[in-house]
């Protein structure tokens, strides 16, 4: 019994002894991190002939980042989102960093684009200061927002100026030529997970921040390919060229007692004009059209920082123009006009309570040919972590 | 669109291959290394460096509100300053001073 005593208190305190002298409790070389966002509101819509409103189900977007030297990182977004009585679930991103140098860095796998700014950096419910995208992003959108393949990007210190670029090459889109969804022929797919052709689309972004003080940012990007019919097809060789500029303004102006963001992005797609068929009377007639789109938001928001009451300090007031043309002569033509106002409390840095009111008047698009004015009321609750 | 798209593959591989030789022809180390001369160390003495902090509020607040220091240990503004310096295409100079503020401000 002694033997066995005197067994069991040398594994005890000599466990303890050994964790003691031996845990240094450093941090390991490689480092692995949870973040990510989630946000959840009150929807009110009025669209003329229909009326609805509705709690929104939380939408959960863990981030996932392994951190494997100075150079080499990995990380992943999964997007959990409740819509229309099911749980949606999709990878936002996924890929692998290197650091090559001090101005350039490769990344391979599924990655946000460079199209613009507001998919790349603005989208995400916390940093986005109205409750939703602008017209043109997002479902039926005219601009990319990730792509699988490869990329270079990087910046440069000019001494004073900054230069940034980015140019990757990826799989590319996808033609929808109507034989699945006719209303839909002519529009470019992006989720385009397995090529469907063997040509892939070319792009990236350059951005100049001119000051020193980094206020002002102005970025040029392109988008092309030459192939996004599926392999063999009649559509194989219909090319795409798209581009965007975007615009960023983002200072503390002492005259206004705040901080004062002013985002803009105009993006223009041009499809190669084909031939499509639809069924009329249930005769399958041939038509084509001029296979251009574009899209353009300017946003400017005001926080007032130096105020001297500390909630008016955490207010932020938003306002959101943004347009959206689709090709005349399509299924999906439309032309559609937003206004949004928003009245934002910034709990943190990285939570955000949104108030928000917007005006969409659209004519064409899905819903039919007429002239629709739809009118909302958002409140969203967003967190970053 | 054949002849636009011939362009941009020319206009990019243009790119990719300037910015490669400039970015591999660069021996220096960052912004520390000064020729050991009366001009370089007078040169040296005027230049004015943006510190961390003011690079903390000038990078972060182009896309969203400035983190707070307090918020994360040393070990996380690492992985942090690392996937931000890709993700918002920050230059070195301007991700290690921003981690280094960071790090000495939590």
């Amino acid at each position: 019994m002694k033997k066995l005593l005197v067994l069991l208190i040398a594994v005890v305190f000599g466990g303890q002894m050994y964790g003691q002298t031996y845990n240094t409790f450093e941090p390991s070389k490689t480092q692995f991190m949870l973040r990510g966002y989630g946000h959840t509101g009150f929807e009110y819509m009025d669209s003329g002939d229909e009326t609805e409103s509705t709690f929104l189900g939380a939408a959960f977007a863990p981030i996932f980042l392994y951190k494997h030297s100075d150079r080499l990182m990995f990380e992943a977004e999964l997007e959990f989102v409740l819509e229309g009585n099911e749980l949606e679930t999709g990878l936002e991103y996924a890929d692998v960093m290197y650091v090559l140098n001090k101005n350039m860095i490769a990344r391979a796998g599924k990655f946000l684009l460079p199209f613009g700014t507001f998919m790349e950096r603005l989208h995400p419910a916390w940093i986005n200061r109205l409750p939703n995208t602008p017209l043109g992003y997002g479902h039926d959108g005219i601009a990319p927002s990730s792509g699988i393949g490869v990329e270079l990007r990087g910046a440069f210190d000019l001494g004073g100026p900054t230069l940034n670029y980015s140019v990757y090459a990826t799989n590319g889109p996808r033609l929808k030529d109507g034989s699945e969804e006719p209303e839909e022929a002519g529009m470019l797919l992006f989720q385009n997970y397995e090529d469907n052709n063997l040509g892939k689309a070319y792009g990236g972004r350059l951005g100049l921040l001119p000051f020193s003080d980094s206020s002002i940012e102005l970025g040029f990007s392109a988008y092309t390919t030459a192939n996004t019919g599926q392999e063999d097809s009649e559509y194989e060789d219909v090319g795409a060229f798209l581009f965007a500029l975007d615009f960023s303004l983002v200072k503390q102006i002492s005259g206004l007692g705040g901080i004062v963001d002013v985002k803009a992005q105009y993006n223009n797609s041009n499809v190669d004009t084909a031939t499509y068929f639809e069924l009329e009377d249930g005769v399958e007639e041939e038509y084509s059209f001029d296979n251009q789109s574009n899209s353009f938001y300017g946003q400017l928001s005001y926080r007032p920082t130096m105020a001297s009451s500390d909630f008016v300090k955490k207010l932020e007031f938003v306002g959101r123009y943004s347009d959206f043309n689709a090709p005349e002569g399509a299924e999906w033509e439309e032309k559609s006009v937003q206004y949004a106002f928003g009245l934002n409390y910034w709990l943190s840095w990285r939570s955000v309570v949104k108030l928000s009111y917007q005006t969409t008047e659209t004519e064409g698009g899905h819903d039919g040919d007429g002239l629709t004015n739809t009118d909302g009321l958002f409140v969203h609750w967003a967190i970053g972590f | 669109m054949k002849t636009i798209y011939k362009t941009v593959i020319g206009v990019i591989v243009m790119t990719i291959v300037g910015i490669t030789a400039v970015a591999c022809s660069s021996t220096k180390k960052g912004y520390t290394d000064v020729p050991d001369t009366a001009t370089a160390a007078a040169e040296e003495e005027f230049k004015i460096e943006k510190s961390g902090a003011q690079m903390w509020g000038e990078a972060c607040n182009r896309c969203h509100i400035a983190p707070s220091p307090a918020d994360y240990n040393d070990t996380d503004w690492e992985t942090i300053s690392l996937h931000m310096r890709i993700r918002a295409n920050l230059t070195e100079n301007e991700s290690k001073k921003i981690e280094e503020f960071l790090k000495s401000a939590n």
